[in-house]
């Protein structure tokens, strides 16, 4: 497993060190989409927005940031390498391949700490939102982090079977944007307390607000839900994953584009 | 060393299911070449890829030093190297040395013992001034070069090459048979499918002929060639022949196949027939006489029915 963290590490640095134009004017237009939602809805609505529903929307767009690291950067890579003819040598290694993924998924993530780190300060800054750190806070850190793993892996499956998911998956993630700073996991019924469970990152980021916003609070069953999102997006990603492998060796398209 | 047994594989397709690979086996032990012949469509990628573990077989199995890929896949995976056909094998935003490194930590070469190999191996095709350089800015043989490269720096026993010259100039595939041939040296075990026999009759010790995903041919090249080759003797003459050439070779079985040239079919006479034509040819001036020796496109021809190459 060293050799695999090493191999996909030094590959990441590389490729942030070597075209850093690049990681610079990613992380600037992450910010600016955001700056155009912020000041449109206020140019829209001819009033300032803020209280406790900004600061779940910077938190939720935060974590966005980090979902889409996670799937795009899956998405691509195996479209990619599926077209530039190393997906195969990459399934020839002698690891099983979830395990190739898994670490690509976490490096993809690691990339973008920094990034992520620099629009959430830009972000605050710009909204006037306050967070009160606190350490419990890591805990569904952690989770978000998990999450995204599983929905990256999930993703990389069915770019093994379909290879040009680039297009659909933008589709999704912009819906994803939408149910993650949606109130699904605080809404009153168990409807959608089962919604939150299923929906990747939906409880998380209600989690997270509630513990670095001073006032809200964090339920039980908003670390319930959280845990198990996390267990179930990871058990599909490595399931659909490792199902979506066995079935391109046997349907002899993993080079096919 | 490599062994194939009883590979078949069929595909679904919208018209309905296709057998790619029909029950194809063969062995190639360490220091040879296996030439692996055939048309396109034929299932020599399929059996590559089947033999890389990238397919998987619907029946038989590939055993490596006696390990099957279907039980040990990790360890059979970790012997075998190799350089696929139309891919690039590389990433062209890395450089040649951060290539070679990514490939061997990925099949756990340690960090140290990679870079010695890699310098070695760039050193051996001429790329270490070029170790620095974005794959991208290689010219399409360097590429290749790097490729085999790529493919050897976990030492493996054995090389699986799907086309490694197409597409490159002369010069190139010079450098690639050359390296290959060392390597069988070296004691490496090679799988080759290539389109261009000259190659393959040059590099290969064995040749095998598939088509519709079946063996049809194997042996070594040597016996191939000679078993396809016919009893013909051509004399090619320094001069025109003479005028009572007609009277001279009565009786003999001789066709005149221009000015200058004739053909023996010595049949049932065998050596005697050669003797007692030169003999009567005598004194007039033989430029050459040369017996017909075939070559792997004659093969290939006579068994597939179909050319191939450019």
């Amino acid at each position: 497993m060293r050799w695999l963290v090493i191999a996909e590490w030094r590959r990441m640095v590389v490729g942030l060190v070597r075209y850093p134009i690049d990681t610079i004017a990613s992380t600037l237009t992450l910010f600016l989409v955001f700056a155009g939602l912020f000041y449109g809805a206020r140019y829209i609505t001819s009033s300032p927005i803020g209280g406790g529903r900004l600061s779940t929307v910077v938190l939720g767009y935060t974590v966005w940031i980090v979902m889409m690291a996670a799937t795009g950067d899956m998405a691509w890579s195996v479209q990619n390498e599926a077209q530039n003819g190393t997906l195969e040598q990459v399934m020839m290694v002698p690891w099983n391949a979830v395990w190739v993924f898994f670490v690509r998924a976490v490096m993809a993530i690691v990339g973008m700490l920094v990034p992520v780190g620099a629009v959430l300060v830009a972000l605050l800054a710009m909204t006037h939102v306050h967070l009160a750190w606190r350490s419990a806070a890591l805990v569904p850190m952690a989770m978000v982090i998990g999450t995204a793993w599983g929905l990256g892996l999930l993703v990389a499956g069915v770019a093994l079977l379909l290879k040009r998911v680039g297009q659909v998956l933008q589709i999704v993630q912009f819906l994803l944007l939408f149910v993650i700073v949606s109130p699904v996991a605080v809404l009153p019924g168990i409807g959608w307390h089962l919604a939150a469970m299923a929906i990747p990152f939906a409880a998380q980021v209600f989690l997270l607000h509630g513990l670095l916003t001073s006032g809200a609070t964090a339920t039980i069953w908003l670390w319930v839900e959280s845990l198990f999102n996390l267990l179930f997006m990871l058990a599909s990603g490595i399931l659909l994953f490792m199902g979506a492998d066995r079935l391109a060796r046997r349907q002899g398209i993993l080079g096919h584009y | 060393m490599l062994r194939v047994q009883d590979l078949t594989k069929s595909f679904q397709t919208r018209t309905g299911r296709i057998a790619a690979v029909r029950g194809i086996s063969f062995e190639v032990q360490a220091g040879e070449v296996l030439a692996f012949l055939g048309p396109n469509g034929a299932g020599k990628t399929t059996t590559i890829k089947m033999t890389a573990g990238l397919v998987r077989p619907d029946h038989g199995d590939v055993l490596v030093d006696g390990r099957s890929l279907a039980s040990h896949h990790d360890w059979v995976t970790a012997r075998i190297g190799a350089v696929l056909e139309g891919s690039r094998n590389l990433y062209w935003r890395l450089t040649v040395m951060e290539n070679l490194l990514y490939w061997a930590a990925m099949r756990r070469v340690p960090g140290r013992l990679s870079r010695e190999r890699a310098s070695h191996l760039l050193d051996r095709v001429d790329l270490l001034a070029r170790a620095h350089n974005t794959v991208q800015t290689l010219s399409r043989g360097m590429q290749q070069k790097v490729a085999l490269c790529q493919a050897l720096m976990h030492h493996p026993p054995v090389l699986l090459l799907d086309e490694p010259t197409l597409g490159l100039d002369y010069e190139s595939s010079e450098s690639i048979k050359e390296m290959v041939r060392e390597l069988a040296h070296d004691g490496i075990a090679v799988l080759l499918t290539t389109h261009q026999l000259d190659i393959a009759q040059e590099l290969a010790d064995r040749v095998a002929i598939v088509r519709d995903g079946q063996v049809v041919l194997e042996g070594q090249t040597a016996a191939v060639l000679d078993r396809f080759s016919r009893p013909l003797v051509q004399v090619v003459a320094a001069e025109p022949w003479p005028a009572d050439l007609d009277q001279r070779l009565l009786g003999l079985p001789v066709t005149v196949t221009g000015p200058d040239t004739l053909e023996l079919l010595p049949g049932d006479l065998g050596e005697r027939a050669l003797y007692a034509l030169l003999a009567r040819l005598a004194p007039h001036p033989l430029a050459r006489v040369e017996r017909h020796q075939a070559d792997l496109a004659q093969v290939f021809l006579e068994v597939v029915g179909t050319r191939v190459g450019p």
